[in-house]
């Protein structure tokens, strides 16, 4: 999506990916050895700040006026105070022009507005907070009255936008807009106009269960949805990113709603066939919402087309930011319902070997995010059927994960564990101890997994610590010729299962003692 | 056409020892379950690909170094990993999974320099060697002196025998009846095979094989307890404890023996294994430290002083 285009425009958070380009010659050289030292003391706020799902409008919105671009640098050579006084006093003249009559009063009212929105999209760091105590919020909300232009509707918006995208105190005092922003969704308002509202609804919702609870009370997800549906590329995409906010739970009501609007599913299918990756990477984090939250979901999308359109995003793009929600939206599918693996990943179909080489291409990635949640697809699937299980062995995901399973993260390492050891085991039927699939087992620990499973014995997490004694046991039990306790002893299984003894927790150390004494009891050893 | 594999393993004659691994093992916890797992939308395991999201879409993260990258990301890991040590009675914070092994290796391997058993703090280790191996304890006790401390610690009471603190920890302490401070340690494979050849003999064998370290290599351990030395010359005295070591060692482990058949009749209603075994293990006294224990010492000594 690289493009020229974007040189002269200010940086920006847009989820436009051609305005990225304009970041890295940066209008000032300032500006970025300022944010640079900025990114470099990754303090604990500033981790959190960067982890908001909230958004700063930088730029205007595509097909803007040409009124409203202009030469805007990014002022951030602006003393912090300097800056909250211009704001104050911005705010100021918002008040006083609301009250102005005759001709040219719209004209001023809207040359505040911009006065206001500038300080607010060209800053470094907003002065959202000045903005609030001066009382800007309820101002603004009388400049979105209804009968309003749609420029002032549109500037108005953008200044509520980014005061949103602020702290969360911040982000709540957009309480008393949300009935006209959301009114002004509707589809007797531009599309502009309605874009800039679902921006700001979107940054509102990404606050937390609470604003969302009350963004959907108030009726904020049947007009985004509509806008979901929009030619315009662009509203297509703002609406998807603040749907994929506002559903994303921890409720599900939200999601079971949205899937139940006629023609949702047909426009996701439809953006993740032919869209470009920008709108396919939001249409694809609505999907992974959907597919988390509601079974209903699940059931429609899983029988729809979208497995293999995600399946084949996943395989033809390089772009990270669209390959994490299609990987997920596609785990979370697996994951979820049964149906997936066994009546859509039917083992001999080609979107079954499309699946699987998808997997593996993240795999191999670098990333780690690909890595480790492409593992626990893989889990899934390999918990499936027994040709489900012969399938993936056969490929090159075993040394691929028994690789993980030595080196990487420890998140990594339990996915991959889950996944080798979910190869071994018969599928479960009533069978308690499970059955061990020996081809796989002896393939797997002659690969060296034996040592990583060992590991996972010895760390400070349960669950991975459950993970290894577990396959210890599968090995003690099924390796042939009675060699398991053996080849458990020679990685020092022993003594990190006898570590066990004074852990605290009591079925952890029943666990790991029984296994000791049953199989390195009086009778080991002799030949 | 892909059959199921004729040679799955099955239970054969072991089917009891398979249903009694059941109970050890127990079909809650014990056995590997191939199953789906869903997860929730807020997770900890999303995280990682949440936080990319955000920061591919706000384009700082194109200012962000290498080195930047790998903070966060081990900030992001460590959020969601910081814990504190599972070792019963320590509660020692730390900052991420990696950590762990060098706290283990570092404060829970006190190891006895005689007989290489492993204690998780030196206390114990200490009371484990004056009981097993100092000949000075030994004559105290054969005097009457009550020298059996208490294993918690702020309890402060001694008894006189071996039994008798034991039934203590018992009745006082709620330790389990299964528990065994002084464990038999794990012969090595020589002696197996001799004291399967020769049943006959078995309490009078020298045990002096009975402590060796039955692995391929010492494990590291960075703490070892020099048995007390009493105003003997040291050689001598080294010497004489050896051997008077050795006979304390049979001596214990035959009133273990005892101890075992006693306590092996004992029926347990709490969910200790039902097998008991107690010579198995090379070296860990403890099989159970209650949470008398660890309460008493977290309120006096947490290393870190952060709460648990």
């Amino acid at each position: 999506m690289a493009d020229g285009s974007a040189s002269t425009s200010p940086p920006s958070e847009y989820p436009h990916q051609h305005h990225r380009d304009a970041i890295k010659s940066p209008v000032h050289n300032t500006a970025a050895s300022r944010r640079r030292e900025q990114a470099i003391a990754i303090g604990k706020e500033r981790r959190e700040a960067l982890m908001r799902a909230k958004r700063v409008c930088r730029a205007p919105l595509s097909g803007s006026d040409e009124a409203m671009v202009e030469e805007g640098d990014m002022v951030i050579d602006e003393e912090r105070a300097d800056l909250e006084a211009r704001t104050a006093q911005a705010v100021e003249e918002l008040k006083s022009a609301l009250s102005s009559q005759g001709k040219g009063a719209q004209k001023r009212k809207i040359e505040v507005l911009r006065a206001l929105r500038r300080l607010l999209s060209q800053s470094e760091v907003p002065p959202v907070d000045a903005a609030i105590k001066a009382g800007a919020v309820p101002l603004l909300v009388q400049y979105l009255s209804f009968g309003s232009s749609d420029e002032q509707l549109l500037e108005a918006a953008w200044c509520l936008t980014n005061i949103a995208a602020g702290e969360p105190e911040e982000t709540k005092s957009l309480l008393p807009a949300l009935p006209l922003l959301i009114a002004h969704l509707g589809e007797k308002s531009s599309t502009l106009v309605a874009e800039q509202c679902a921006w700001a609804i979107g940054n509102v919702a990404g606050e937390g269960a609470e604003l969302r609870s009350k963004l959907l009370a108030q009726g904020a997800l049947w007009p985004l949805a509509r806008l979901m549906l929009s030619n315009k590329g662009s509203t297509a995409r703002t609406a998807s990113w603040a749907l994929s906010n506002l559903i994303k739970g921890p409720d599900s009501k939200a999601a079971n709603e949205l899937i139940g609007i006629e023609g949702i599913l047909n426009s996701i299918t439809r953006n993740l066939e032919k869209a470009d990756e920008e709108l396919a990477t939001e249409v694809a984090w609505v999907v992974v919402y959907l597919s988390a939250l509601s079974d209903k979901a699940i059931r429609l999308i899983a029988r729809s087309s979208v497995p293999q359109l995600l399946i084949g995003r996943l395989l033809a793009s390089e772009n990270l930011q669209l390959l994490i929600p299609v990987l997920r939206g596609l785990g979370n599918l697996v994951a979820g319902d049964g149906y997936m693996v066994d009546s859509v990943l039917i083992v001999g179909n080609s979107i079954t070997d499309q699946a699987l080489s998808s997997l593996i291409k993240c795999l191999k990635s670098d990333n780690r995010v690909l890595k480790k949640e492409a593992s626990w697809a893989m889990s899934n699937i390999a918990a499936g059927s027994f040709e489900h299980k012969k399938l993936i062995f056969s490929s090159e995901a075993t040394s691929l994960l028994i690789h993980l399973l030595m080196t990487a993260q420890f998140d990594i390492r339990r996915e991959a564990a889950y996944t080798l050891g979910n190869l071994c085991v018969v599928p479960a039927g009533s069978a308690n101890p499970p059955n061990i699939i020996v081809e796989h087992l002896v393939a797997i620990v002659n690969g060296g997994a034996l040592q990583g499973f060992v590991n996972l014995v010895r760390s400070a997490d349960i669950e991975s610590a459950r993970l290894g004694l577990q396959f210890l046991e599968l090995v003690m039990r099924g390796y042939p010729d009675g060699q398991g306790p053996k080849l458990v002893e020679r990685e020092d299984g022993i003594e990190a299962m006898e570590r066990f003894q004074f852990h605290e927790n009591e079925l952890m150390r029943n666990l790991a003692n029984g296994l000791v004494d049953k199989y390195f009891g009086e009778d080991y050893g002799l030949e | 056409m892909p059959q199921k594999p004729e040679d799955a393993m099955e239970e054969e004659a072991e089917a009891e020892a398979a249903a009694a691994a059941a109970a050890v093992t127990g079909p809650v916890l014990g056995f590997w379950l191939a199953a789906r797992r869903r997860l929730v939308p807020d997770d900890a395991f999303f995280a990682a690909g949440d936080l990319e999201r955000e920061l591919l879409a706000k384009h700082v993260a194109l200012d962000l170094s290498e080195g930047d990258r790998n903070q966060l990301e081990k900030m992001e890991v460590a959020s969601t990993c910081t814990m504190f040590c599972p070792i019963a009675g320590c509660g020692a914070h730390l900052d991420c999974l990696e950590d762990f092994e060098d706290h283990y290796v570092t404060r829970h391997t006190a190891s006895c320099s005689v007989c290489s058993r492993v204690y998780p703090t030196s206390r114990l280790l200490s009371i484990h060697v004056s009981e097993a191996h100092d000949s000075y304890f030994q004559a105290k006790v054969a005097r009457g002196f009550p020298m059996y401390e208490c294993l918690v610690e702020e309890c402060g009471l001694k008894l006189k025998s071996y039994k008798s603190r034991q039934q203590h920890l018992i009745d006082k302490h709620q330790f389990p009846k299964s528990f065994e401070f002084f464990k038999k340690a794990r012969p090595s494979q020589r002696q197996r095979q001799k004291s399967h050849r020769q049943t006959a003999h078995k309490g009078e064998e020298t045990r002096d094989n009975s402590m060796d370290v039955d692995r391929k290599g010492a494990r590291a351990t960075n703490w070892r307890y020099r048995p007390k030395q009493h105003d003997h010359k040291e050689s001598k005295e080294s010497e004489c404890q050896q051997t008077q070591a050795k006979e304390n060692e049979m001596e214990v482990e035959q009133k273990i023996d005892e101890l075992t058949s006693a306590v092996s009749k004992l029926s347990t209603a709490d969910s200790t294994p039902t097998n008991v075994t107690f010579g198995h293990r090379r070296s860990r006294g403890l099989t159970f430290v209650p949470r008398s224990i660890r309460q008493n010492k977290q309120a006096s000594s947490d290393p870190s002083g952060i709460e648990k």
